[in-house]
């Protein structure tokens, strides 16, 4: 298995530039995703790393070769990069049988027969899909098609997996299931892997590094809880479901002995204690972040947190799993995630707390 | 055009169980009499359509004598055709339908991968020119190609002879060669609409997947695009190679004057030709060409079952195009070239030879306008011109809408008798013009008395349905299968009635294929011949019919004029056709 390194890497198509100066680096056997809403070019940087798109700009190397330097007018053509590819129509095709479909990379490379054999019932093995090996693949289910399509480029052991949007169709019951299954596989292999997708959720229960871009550019880069927990700005923060965002000045700010530094903040009505990825002015406009999940619901007056509001329950809606609480307080209306359990009434007024951990500062 | 889109018998059987289910055959069959005589109707008009002239065909061919004079029954007709001179027309009909079928599959299949695939520009423009000469009727086509290539007076062998001094002809039409050429011209747009969406539609991750998996692009033509195209290519083949085998102009225009026969050219000459026309000879051949046809169909049927993949996705679908780099300049050159050896040089000839008083004599002298005011002063012209469009207008109306309703019952209803009406509606595919042509000559000849249909305009009508009729009903059928029966439901359900159904929601999306239908009927009957020649009389000739009497009598200045006429109504026809009708007739 080999890194992949994308230096400066760039994509115009006539005057719209589909990706900008991408740099990035993939370690050996790392899973990594590329996330972002539709057209931010995800799929565009993907395609030039197999090599079916040129980068107008930047340098792509696989390992310790350059695939592709444009300044040089270097190109390596897709069938010589060694990379396997799971296309998001899966790109199975349909005159072949899935046994052919997925002997075709190793008969292409004109491998003994007995060796084919092996290695292709290997390769369905993995993805429990041996005893379907003689059928015509147009009479397949979704799903299987796509553990065929993942077969089909593991089979000849690829340098780096490239997938785009592989589960986007398939229902979201299979859709998890398929994810995690293939999750503990790449990491069974070890193989090096570069995936796109458009869902948040997938990407973090999937991924060693999330990247998150946006209009063709990489907005931050690391691991998913990172990402989650310590957004480098209100884009990213505003990306992964539905936080609270809130205007306030810093009152104070000191390191707080390890990689952070700690913020004493006001807002509207309210004050507390909040951690940032940097060192900020006093007076300085933060966007204070606290995940709904994160805040707690207590009696008027009430308070046990670094940060609290008192306001009064607008909406409470029942969720299954959890209850959806609106709290109206003088800063805007907050959401709460609570324990389904909890009862409310309407009206009623309320503290929100929430401890320190769980509100990230960053500047606007 | 659309025989080959039609669902395989066992996907019309897949799709029957949703039909018992379906609420709006459920709540009709109160009305089961009126549905009754209704079918009862159809199957009497389909029957007089196709059944009846079939069978007079049959007739002719086992009585010794014409309709309506005393004779007897025999086998004379068949002994007749058993001939060596027969094998070789056979050998001919096959050998030339083959011989063009070959190049012109070639070069669609590059047309189409040009303008479908490849970055070449203004390919959008291409698609339009290239398409064109599929709708100018073959005839003027032929008619400018024998001035233009003429041995002695042709213009391309007399700029041959001025610039390289030579005394023999570069090219000589009247030959097999031209007959095939002839041939490929119209053949190459056919096959190019009947292709390139499917070209289109291919999805390019197919071929991606294959370059990732370490095939070159070379291989990946050879294993993956030429096999997943095979089974539309095996039907273009077939379906080609079968119009070749009914194509009458060609041979007729450059085989006859050179000696080379093909059945349909045969047929024609053993009624027209001969001083005692040869009916009984004329009808044993139409029912032996019948049988070719019938097995050639039964053939392409075994070819192409279960073999049509479907390789559209809709998701992560990114059409993708060849970069040629500087080629895409020669593609591009490739696709005008073809548009100007095929429409611009007949055209440029046509005007040529309207303006000059004598054709092949262009001197500055000899320039006129005579041809055009005799033509403009010819009441036979003014006569033909309204027949044909008389004739085109409601041919191609009453073709679509009994097209509409057979296809409608069929695909729709679970009526008893829908197969039935089905079958009827696709007898005429294998029935060539000119053999329809002779099966109705029969057919109206016996008819009792009171009904005197035979010798006006309304035996060509009634041919031009019949031989409309299998198009009509596929495109229709083509429209029906993508209308999801949960509109037609849903309208019931929300208390339309069926009638108000029918019109509001069937009428109303099913148009814009109603509409292509019509314009590619009304084209069908402009360009029509082998039939129009067999069953026009004095005053119902058409436009076609004029120019080849002209024709016959060397006329060729006028019929320069007349064919620059119908080719200017060609292109305003097919310009309306293009910017209101937006769906291309490809899509069928
Ligand atoms: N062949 C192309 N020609 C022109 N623009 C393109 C082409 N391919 C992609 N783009 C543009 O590049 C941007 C990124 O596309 P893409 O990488 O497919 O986005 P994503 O996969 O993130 O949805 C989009 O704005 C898209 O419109
Ligand atoms: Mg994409």
């Amino acid at each position: 298995m080999a890194s992949v390194t994308l230096e400066n890497v760039s994509r115009m198509y006539g005057a719209i530039t589909a990706v900008d100066n991408v740099n990035l680096k993939i370690k050996s056997g790392e899973f990594v995703t590329l996330l972002g809403a539709s057209g931010c070019g995800k799929t565009t940087t993907l395609r030039m790393v197999a090599g079916l798109e040129k980068n107008t700009g930047g340098r792509i190397s696989i390992g310790d070769n350059v695939v592709s330097d444009s300044d040089k007018g270097y190109f390596v053509p897709s069938e010589r990069r060694r990379l396997g590819m799971v296309f998001q129509s899966y790109a199975i095709w349909p005159h072949m049988t899935v046994f052919d479909n997925v002997a075709y990379p190793l008969r292409i490379r004109r491998r003994p027969d007995t060796e084919v054999r092996d290695r292709v019932m290997n390769a369905l093995r993995l993805v429990e899909m041996e005893q379907y090996a003689e059928r015509p693949s147009p009479a397949l289910s979704g799903g299987q098609q796509q553990r065929v399509a993942i077969a089909r480029a593991l089979v000849f052991e690829p340098e780096v997996l490239l997938l785009d949007e592989p589960l986007s169709n398939l229902d979201a019951r299979l859709r998890t299931q398929m994810g995690d299954d293939f999750r503990a596989l790449q990491q069974r292999l070890k193989i090096t892997a570069l995936y796109v997708t458009h869902d948040q959720a997938e990407a973090m229960a999937l991924s060693d590094r999330v990247v998150v871009m946006h209009g063709g550019k990489i907005l931050q880069v690391g691991a998913p809880e990172e990402i989650y927990r310590r957004p480098e700005n209100r884009q990213v923060a505003a990306f992964f479901g539905t936080p609270n965002l809130l205007n306030a000045t810093v009152k104070d700010c000191r390191p707080n002995g390890g990689q952070y530094y700690k913020l004493s903040v006001e807002g509207q009505g309210w004050s507390g204690d909040c951690h940032a990825a940097t060192e900020m002015p006093k007076g300085a406009d933060v966007t204070v972040m606290v995940r709904p999940e994160n805040l707690h619901v207590r009696d008027a007056g009430q308070v046990n947190g670094d940060l609290s509001w008192s306001g009064e329950v607008s909406q409470a809606i029942f969720r299954g799993s959890h209850r959806s609480i609106m709290v109206k307080t003088p800063a805007q209306t907050l959401h709460v995630e609570a324990s389904s359990l909890s009862n409310v009434d309407i009206g009623r007024p309320v503290t929100v707390a929430a401890p320190v951990e769980a509100a990230w500062a960053v500047r606007n | 055009m659309t025989i080959i889109h039609n669902r395989p018998l066992d996907d019309i059987a897949e799709t029957a169980p949703t039909l018992a289910g379906n609420a709006f055959t459920r709540a009709f069959s109160g009305g089961s009499l009126w549905r009754l005589i209704g079918m009862l109707v159809l199957i009497l008009i389909l029957g007089f359509l196709t059944i009846y002239p079939l069978a007079m065909l049959l007739y002719g061919s086992l009585h010794s004598t014409p309709p309506g004079m005393a004779g007897e029954f025999n086998l004379n007709g068949y002994r007749s055709i058993m001939t060596t001179q027969n094998l070789i027309v056979l050998a001919n009909t096959i050998g030339i339908s083959l011989a063009k079928t070959i190049p012109s599959l070639t070069i669609a299949v590059f047309l189409a991968w040009i303008v479908a695939r490849t970055d070449t520009p203004f390919r959008g423009t291409l698609e339009v020119l290239i398409t064109l000469p599929f709708f100018i009727p073959p005839i003027l086509t032929a008619m400018a190609w024998g001035m233009l290539a003429n041995p002695q007076v042709g213009v391309i062998n007399m700029v041959w002879r001025w610039a390289t001094g030579a005394t023999d002809p570069l090219v000589n039409i009247y030959s097999y060669g031209g007959v095939i050429w002839h041939m490929c011209q119209y053949s190459i747009p056919f096959l190019f609409l009947f292709m390139v969406d499917a070209f289109r539609a291919m999805d390019p991750s197919l071929e991606e997947s294959s370059r990732m998996c370490g095939a070159s692009r070379w291989t990946t033509f050879r294993k993956i695009t030429l096999l997943l195209m095979l089974p539309v290519l095996t039907s273009s083949f077939m379906l080609s190679f079968i119009k070749g085998i009914e194509t009458f102009e060609s041979a007729l225009f450059f085989g006859l004057p050179a000696g080379i026969k093909v059945i349909t050219t045969d047929i024609y000459e053993s009624i027209n030709h001969r001083a005692t026309p040869d009916y009984q000879y004329a009808t044993s051949l139409s029912f032996a060409i019948m049988g070719l046809m019938f097995l050639l169909v039964i053939w392409q049927w075994w070819m192409l079952r279960g073999k049509s993949f479907q390789t559209v996705t809709g998701k992560g679908f990114r059409p993708s195009v060849m970069e040629l780099g500087p080629w895409r300049w020669v593609t591009f050159a490739f696709c005008v070239l073809f548009f100007f050896i095929t429409v611009v040089l007949p055209i440029g000839q046509l005007m040529l030879g309207s303006f000059f008083r004598f054709f092949g004599f262009y001197t500055y002298d000899m320039l006129t306008l005579e041809h055009y005011r005799n033509v403009f002063a010819n009441s036979e012209f003014w006569r033909a011109v309204r027949n044909t469009m008389v004739l085109g207008l409601l041919g191609a109306t009453a073709t679509m809408a009994l097209g509409a309703i057979v296809a409608y019952i069929s695909v729709r209803t679970r009526w008893r008798g829908r197969n039935l009406i089905d079958s009827m509606a696709w007898l005429p595919w294998m029935m060539p013009g000119m053999v329809l042509g002779v099966g109705f000559l029969w057919a109206f000849a016996m008819l009792p008395g009171p009904i005197p249909i035979y010798g006006t305009i309304w035996a060509l009508l009634l041919a031009y349905i019949a031989l409309g009729t299998p198009v009509s009903v596929r495109v229709m059928t083509g429209a029906y299968h993508q209308l999801s029966y949960d509109l037609e439901e849903c309208s019931r359900v929300h208390g339309a009635t069926w009638a108000q159904t029918m019109w509001r929601i069937m009428v109303a999306l099913a148009w814009p294929a109603f509409a292509v239908g019509w314009v590619l009927t009304f084209f069908g009957i402009m360009r029509e011949l082998s039939a129009s020649i067999l069953l026009y009389s004095v005053g119902s000739e058409t436009l076609a019919v004029v120019l080849m009497k002209l024709w016959a009598n060397g006329n060729a200045e006028q019929v320069s004029v007349i064919g620059l006429m119908m080719m200017l109504l060609v292109i305003v026809f097919r310009w309306v056709q293009l910017s209101f009708i937006k769906a291309r007739i490809s899509k069928l």
